[in-house]
């Protein structure tokens, strides 16, 4: 199958701010996307213009429809948790999946009654009644019993317990994900989505700073325990970050086309694959200043 | 194949409305109801019990003098029982109305509204299904699931007055059973009502069209703008007019449209509205002096559909529902 997402000099302009500013990128079938920036980056508006919830300028595809235009039909096989989205107060937990199974084709009651019975809810429960990561739960067990060709979860475990919150990575990868669906995520909390992304695309100031699968960046990004006596010729290959741990310098190269090659900086010392959080804060630098 | 799936989820979102508004919609009325059979039926059956038969009683307009008299008449008796069908009908049925119209009103402010204001129009959006399907469920939560609800609250609470009543009257020896059985008033009562509902949804629809529209709109008091933009519209051309006679002597043709405009704006949701327009005026002021003749109404009531002031007012709320969905579309936050 061709793009699921694809866009175009994709702009969003609020006022005079240009929240995203021309952005081009193709996302493929059967990837797991993990949409990285800062606060009012554009993440949530990408997001947004994808899911037709803003008008936007710029060309625009998702699963061949145009979300400005044929929203209706796109949300047959698009489901999405947008910006912290909000379950109405008054709803019943039984009331939720009896209406979801009753307005959505695929959605699997058994799987949403199974996740539910992993957790305190009670289908008699309001959702008024419920704490912060009890309506996570019961939104996140509503959205993932919906065979979806595209989910969007933008910050989608906000206020659930660390241990809920790698019990929902764990399913989303097992029980959810397969070659024919598509998964775009935001968050904060890089290290615990970093395992199960395919893809990359960094994201700041409305502009895309990077996109790469994670092999690609695994080959590219370098990161050297440098010791002491070689931080000079450490230097001279024009590392993209550098911070210290224990003593040592940690240094951060860009081993693609132009920069270090990996016998260089093998020369230097142990090297490993860096982090995304870290590969995050070294291309950000700057915009939190 | 997809007139079944929206009929489907049209039926699951009048559900959800539902559930939101059960408080609202059934609950109040509900309550109110059975308050007023208690009441009423209480100080009804109080009275016959202790005082005995009255010599006469007023039932509905009319004065039936000693009615154990007339019960020797059998058709005086089915008479006697008509009425009292009525008159527990038009009782049990005015203060739920009042609560509907209050419900009604209220309802439509926030239908379009409150779910931007606590963001949950996210998780709305986020379910396959269309802004004008959502838009027209509220739109029919409004002019007939709360309307029918009433209706069938207030038949049972005025059954119940009928039953309470009868009981009391049997207890003193007038047995009014079997004239009540027999009497059309019993089982034509409520099925008026029904039957008044389209004219009760074509008068509604400029008001549920101009509340949703606002709902729909505002970023912030919903109350504000859709009593406040009328109000002071029809102030400014009341004021404008005043001016102008004092000044030329002419008036503008518009003000003299201006008060039923923002009446029916406003007002369409009270039901029984259309006794108060220029057409039906003579046979509203008739019936404040007469008895109710309850057939009489349903023909009045139709009989207001004639000329164009209703099918105005029902262009007029269908633009404005397709405004409120056309808003809806892009409105993704309060």
């Amino acid at each position: 199958m061709s793009a699921v997402i694809e866009a175009r000099g994709l702009s969003k302009r609020y006022g005079k701010r240009m929240a995203v500013d021309g952005i081009d990128f193709t996302i493929p079938a059967g990837r797991i996307v993990g949409l990285i920036g800062p606060n009012g980056s554009g993440k949530t508006t990408t997001l947004k213009a994808a899911l037709g919830l803003i008008p936007f300028e710029g060309q625009l595809s998702v699963l061949g429809h145009d979300p400005r235009t044929q929203r209706d039909a796109l949300m047959q096989d698009v489901c999405f948790i947008a910006d912290v989205a909000i379950l109405p107060r008054w709803l019943r937990v039984g009331d939720a999946i009896d209406f979801v199974a009753g307005v959505h084709p695929r959605f699997n009651r058994e799987k949403a009654e199974r996740y539910i019975a992993h957790t305190k809810l009670q289908p008699s429960m309001k959702v008024k009644e419920m704490s912060k990561g009890m309506i996570v739960q019961l939104h996140l067990a509503l959205v993932m019993a919906i065979d979806a060709k595209l989910l969007v979860l933008d910050e989608p475990t906000l206020g659930l317990d660390i241990i809920y919150r790698k019990q929902f990575y764990q399913n989303l990868l097992e029980d959810y994900f397969d070659e024919h669906k598509t998964i775009v995520i935001t968050t904060h909390q890089v290290e615990e989505v970093e395992h199960i992304l395919t893809d990359l695309m960094f994201i700041r100031d409305g502009r895309i700073v990077l996109a790469a699968s994670m092999e690609e960046i695994g080959e590219r990004y370098v990161e050297v325990m440098v010791p002491q006596e070689k931080l000079s010729a450490a230097n001279a290959l024009q590392p993209i970050d550098r911070r210290t741990v224990f003593g040592k310098a940690v240094m951060l190269f860009d081993a693609g086309p132009g920069g270090a090659s990996r016998q260089q900086l093998a020369a230097l010392g142990e090297t490993r694959n860096p982090s995304v959080a870290d590969l995050f804060v070294a291309t950000m630098k700057g915009t939190y200043a | 194949m997809i007139s079944d799936k929206n009929a489907n989820t049209m039926q699951w979102l009048l559900r959800r409305e539902f559930w939101e508004h059960k408080g609202s919609m059934f609950w109040a009325p509900l309550i109110v109801g059975a308050l007023l059979v208690v009441l009423m039926g209480g100080t009804l059956a109080y009275a016959i019990t202790v005082h005995g038969i009255p010599e006469h009683m007023m039932v509905n307009g009319h004065w039936i003098n000693d009615p154990r008299l007339a019960a020797a008449l059998p058709d005086k008796t089915t008479i006697a029982a008509g009425m009292l069908a009525v008159g527990a009908y038009m009782g049990a049925s005015a203060p739920l109305f009042a609560i509907l119209t209050g419900a009604v009103f209220f309802y439509c402010l926030g239908a379009l509204y409150d779910d931007r204001r606590d963001r949950s129009i996210l998780f709305w959006k986020s379910l396959p299904v269309s802004d004008p399907m959502t838009v027209l469920s509220k739109a029919i939560m409004a002019m007939i699931v709360a309307p029918v609800i009433t209706i069938a609250l207030a038949a049972v609470a005025a059954m119940a007055l009928i039953l309470i009543a009868s009981m009391a009257l049997g207890a003193q020896g007038l047995n009014l059973f079997s004239g009540l059985l027999t009497s059309p008033e019993l089982y034509l009562s409520p099925l008026r009502a029904v039957a008044l509902l389209p004219v009760y949804v074509i008068w509604a629809l400029p008001t549920v069209g101009w509340l949703l529209l606002v709902s729909s709109w505002a970023k912030s008091k919903p109350l504000l703008w859709a009593v406040g933009v009328p109000v002071v519209a029809l102030i400014v051309i009341k004021w404008i007019n005043a001016a102008l006679e004092n000044f030329s002597g002419q008036t503008l043709l518009l003000a003299h449209y201006a008060s039923d405009v923002v009446a029916r704006i406003l007002g369409g949701i009270v039901p029984g509205i259309w006794f108060t327009f220029p057409g039906n005026a003579p046979h509203a002021a008739h019936m404040t002096t007469h008895p109710i003749d309850a057939g009489g109404l349903l023909s009045i009531s139709y009989h207001s559909l004639a000329g164009p002031d209703a099918w105005i007012g029902v262009a007029m709320g269908v633009a404005m529902l397709y405004g409120a969905i056309r808003m809806r579309r892009w409105r993704d936050e309060g």
